[in-house]
C-alpha cells in the first residue's frame, strides 16, 4: 500500500473519493506506521549523533529528554493530523464539499503526509540543515498532493478544490509556527537545552 | 496623459492613465528592489561581493532593498490602486489630476535620489526611515499632495457612503503623514546630515512606533483597502459581511498604534511598555484574522460563479499568508517567544511571509486583474502569470523554511551556555553556520525574482502599445446632491468598459 500511496497516489484518491472500503482501511493501517516513524528515527538519530545545530559540538540529551521530545513529537502529530482532519471537514461546508465522510478525509490526508513522513528519515542524522534541505522537496510534494487529491475526494471542481486547498495550507503554516513558537516558549521556561534566559 | 483623446473630452471619465503610470513604475521598482535584494543575500555568503566599494557594502544596499521595495514599489503600487478603486467606488472622476501626475512622477523621483543618497552614505540611521532631512520634507509635500488627491474625490463623490477600501487607504494616508512628520523631526546640521530631535529610549520608542505602524498601515492597511476593492471584483461578490469589515477598520486603527514597543522587549525602555506593546499586539489578532474571514467568506459564497484565473489565485494565496503573517507576529511579540527569537533571522522570514507572501502577492493578483481591464485586452498569457504562480508560492516557501531553520539554530546558539554559565559559542562560529541556509534563501529569493520578472514581461506585453480604455461614472442618482447624474448626456452612446463598483468586470 506504502507504494502505491507514494507511486500512483492519484489512483489512491480516486478509490478513496469511490469509497472503497479495502483501500480507506488499508491506508488507515499505514497511518500509524507513518505517524510512529518521525518520532522513532529522532530518537535514534538523536542517540547516535546528537542535534547538529550548526555550531561546534552536537547536544547531546540523556535518554529521558530524548523519549521525552520524541513522545511529545509524536503527541504533535497525531494532534496535528486529527485537527487537520476535522478543519478540512470544518471547511468542507463552506466549500459545498460535505458529501466526504470523516474516513476518507482521514485516508485522504494520510496520503498527502506519506512524502513528508517517510522524508523524515533525514531525522537520522539530526542536523538541522541537513533536515531543511531534505524535507522541503517532501514538502512541496505532499502540498503538491494536497492540490491535486482534494478535488478528487471531495467531488468538488478543481477552482474550488484550489481554494479549500490554500485555506488548508494557511492553516498547516499557522499550525506549524504554532509549534515554534510553543517550543521556544517551553525552552525560555527552563525545559530543553540550557539557555541563559 | 494617456485617455484615448476619441471627442470625449466633454464628457467625465475616469484617469486611469495616471494609475497605468504608477504600475509601470510599481513593477519596475519591484525588479530592481528584489534584485537588489537577491545580491544583500548573496553577500551575507560571499561577503567579497562589496569589491572593496562602500556603495556596495550590505550597509547601504540594504536600505536601498528596503525602501526601493517598501515606497517604491509598495507605495507605487498603493497610489495606483487607491487612485483606480476610489473613482470606482466613488463615481467620480480623480480630484485634481495633474496634481496625481505630480505626485506619480515626484514620488519616482524622490525614490530614486532617496536610493542613491543612500549609496552615497548619506542616513539618518533609522530603519525604513534612513532617508535624510531634504528627502523627509519632499516626502511630506509629495503626501500632501496625494492626500488632496485622494480625499478630493471622496469629498466630490456621487455616492453618500463611503466604500471600506478607502477607510483604508484613507488611514494610510493620515497615519502615515503623522509617523513619518513625528519620526523624522530632526536638527540638521548640513544639507545631508541631521540628527534627530529625541535621543536614547525615547528616540528608540519613537522610531518603533513609527517602525511598526510603517508595516501596520501602509504594508498591512494599505493593502487591506487593496484587498477590500479587488477581491469582491474578482469574485464578483459584495463583501460577506461589510459590519465586519467595518469593526475591523476601526479595531485595527486603535490596537495597532500600540504594537511598537513590541521591537524593544527586554531593552532599556519600561517593562510596562514592554508588556502594554505584547498585550496589543496579540489583540491585533482579532481584527487582523477577522479580515482574513471575511475575505475567505467572501470567495467562498461565490464558488458557483467563479472561475480561477491567475489573478484570484494570487489573491487567494495572499490571503493564507495574510493569515500566517498576523498570526506570527503576535506570536513573536509574547515575550517568552521573543527572547529567543530576537536578533535571529525568524525575524527576517517573518517579515518576508508578510512582505513576498502578502504583500507581493495581493498586489500581483490585483495587477493581473486590474491591467487587462485597464487596456480593454486579455492578459498576454495566463500560462506565464500561472508559471509565476509556482514560482512565487515556491520562493516564499523555500525563503521562510530557510528563514526558520536559521532562527531556531541561531535562537538556540546565541543563547547556549556551560555549566558554569559561560556563552557556548561566539558570535562568528554561529554566523559561520548560517551559511547554508543563506544559500537557500539565495535560491528561494532568485525563484521569486525569476517570477516577478516573468509578470514584469507578461504586463508590459499586455500593456505595449496601447493607451487606457476610456471609462466614465455609471448614470446614477447623485446621492450627495440628490439629483440625476447621466455622464452620456453630452455626448451619448455607450461607454466602453466596465461601469462602477457593482457592475460585472469586464475585460
Amino acid at each position: 500500500m506504502l507504494l502505491a500511496v507514494l507511486h500512483t497516489p492519484g489512483k489512491v484518491f480516486r478509490e478513496i473519493s469511490a469509497g472503497n472500503s479495502q483501500v480507506i482501511g488499508a491506508v488507515q493501517r499505514l497511518t500509524f506506521l507513518l505517524l510512529l516513524l518521525p518520532p522513532v528515527f529522532i530518537w535514534v538519530g538523536s542517540t547516535l549523533f546528537g542535534w547538529r545545530l550548526g555550531a561546534a559540538e552536537p547536544l547531546y540529551f540523556d535518554n529521558t529528554t530524548r523519549i521525552i521530545v520524541s513522545f511529545l513529537y509524536l503527541d504533535a502529530l497525531i494532534f496535528g493530523y486529527v485537527t487537520t482532519v476535522f478543519i478540512a471537514r470544518w471547511m468542507a461546508v463552506t466549500y459545498g464539499a460535505s458529501s466526504a465522510s470523516t474516513e476518507s478525509l482521514f485516508a485522504f490526508f494520510t496520503v498527502v503526509c506519506a512524502p513528508l513522513s517517510i522524508a523524515t528519515v533525514a531525522h537520522l542524522y539530526p542536523s538541522i540543515f541537513f533536515n531543511v534541505l531534505v524535507l522541503i522537496p517532501s514538502i512541496i510534494w505532499s502540498i503538491n498532493l494536497l492540490y491535486r487529491g482534494l478535488p478528487v475526494v471531495m467531488n468538488i471542481p478543481p477552482e474550488r478544490g484550489m481554494l479549500m486547498s490554500s485555506s488548508l495550507v494557511g492553516w498547516l503554516l499557522v499550525a506549524f509556527v504554532s509549534l515554534l513558537g510553543l517550543t521556544m516558549g517551553l525552552w525560555a521556561n527552563g525545559l530543553g537545552p540550557n539557555l541563559g534566559v | 496623459m494617456t485617455e484615448k483623446p476619441n471627442n470625449i473630452s466633454s464628457r467625465e471619465v475616469y484617469h486611469d492613465g495616471v494609475v497605468k503610470r504608477l504600475v509601470q513604475f510599481a513593477i519596475l521598482w519591484a525588479v530592481l528592489g528584489m534584485a537588489v535584494g537577491v545580491y544583500i543575500a548573496a553577500e551575507l555568503i560571499w561577503p567579497g561581493l562589496d569589491f572593496g566599494q562602500y556603495w556596495l557594502s550590505f550597509g547601504r544596499i540594504r536600505p536601498l532593498h528596503t525602501n526601493g521595495i517598501i515606497f517604491g514599489f509598495g507605495v507605487s503600487a498603493l497610489m495606483a490602486t487607491a487612485f483606480y478603486s476610489v473613482q470606482r467606488t466613488s463615481n467620480v472622476p480623480l480630484f485634481a489630476p495633474r496634481l496625481a501626475w505630480i505626485t506619480c512622477y515626484g514620488w519616482q523621483v524622490v525614490v530614486l535620489f532617496g536610493g542613491l543618497s543612500l549609496l552615497a552614505g548619506w542616513t539618518s540611521t533609522k530603519e525604513y526611515a534612513e532617508l535624510e532631512w531634504p528627502f523627509d520634507i519632499a516626502i511630506t509635500i509629495l503626501w500632501v499632495c496625494f492626500a488632496i488627491v485622494f480625499f478630493g474625490t471622496i469629498a466630490n463623490r456621487r455616492i453618500k457612503a463611503i466604500y471600506v477600501s478607502n477607510w483604508f487607504y484613507g488611514g494610510l494616508i493620515i497615519v502615515i503623514a503623522m509617523l513619518h512628520i513625528v519620526n523624522n523631526l530632526a536638527l540638521p546640521v548640513s544639507y545631508n546630515k541631521s540628527y534627530s530631535l529625541y535621543a536614547g529610549a525615547q528616540d528608540a520608542i519613537v522610531q518603533w512606533w513609527y517602525g511598526h505602524n510603517a508595516v501596520g498601515f501602509l504594508l498591512t492597511g494599505g493593502f487591506l483597502g487593496m484587498l477590500y476593492y479587488f477581491l469582491p471584483k474578482q469574485a464578483n461578490q459584495p463583501i460577506w459581511s461589510y459590519r465586519l469589515s467595518v469593526v475591523s477598520f476601526w479595531a485595527f486603527t486603535y490596537t495597532y498604534i500600540w504594537a511598537g514597543p513590541h521591537h524593544l522587549h527586554y531593552n532599556s525602555i519600561p517593562e510596562w511598555v514592554q508588556s502594554l506593546g505584547m498585550v496589543m499586539s496579540l489583540i491585533l489578532l482579532a481584527p487582523s484574522w477577522a479580515t482574513m474571514i471575511n475575505g475567505i467568506m467572501t470567495v467562498s459564497k461565490a464558488w458557483e460563479k467563479l472561475t480561477v484565473d491567475p489573478a484570484m489565485k494570487f489573491i487567494v494565496l495572499a490571503l493564507a499568508f495574510y493569515g500566517l503573517a498576523t498570526f506570527e507576529g503576535p506570536m513573536m511579540a509574547i515575550r517568552s517567544v521573543n527572547i529567543v527569537s530576537h536578533f535571529t533571522d525568524w525575524t527576517i522570514g517573518h517579515v518576508h511571509s508578510g512582505a513576498l507572501g502578502w504583500n507581493a502577492m495581493i498586489t500581483y493578483g490585483t495587477f493581473y486583474f486590474m491591467v487587462p481591464r485597464m487596456m480593454g485586452r486579455p492578459l498576454y498569457s495566463v500560462k506565464l502569470a500561472n508559471i509565476h504562480f509556482w514560482l512565487a508560492l515556491a520562493g516564499t516557501m523555500l525563503y521562510i523554511l530557510a528563514m526558520w531553520g536559521a532562527g531556531v539554530s541561531q535562537g538556540l546558539l546565541w543563547l547556549s551556555i556551560d555549566e558554569i554559565g559561560e556563552l557556548n559559542y561566539s558570535f562568528t562560529d554561529i554566523m559561520a553556520s548560517m551559511v547554508p541556509y543563506y544559500g537557500l534563501r539565495l535560491v528561494g529569493g532568485l525563484i521569486f525574482l525569476a517570477g516577478t520578472v516573468l509578470m514584469a514581461y507578461n504586463l508590459l506585453r499586455t500593456m505595449y502599445g496601447l493607451h487606457t480604455v476610456t471609462v466614465s461614472p455609471p448614470e446614477v442618482i447623485d446621492e450627495v446632491k440628490g439629483t440625476a447624474y447621466n455622464p452620456n448626456a453630452v455626448m451619448g452612446g455607450p461607454i466602453a468598459g466596465e461601469a462602477g463598483q457593482q457592475a460585472p468586470a469586464a475585460g
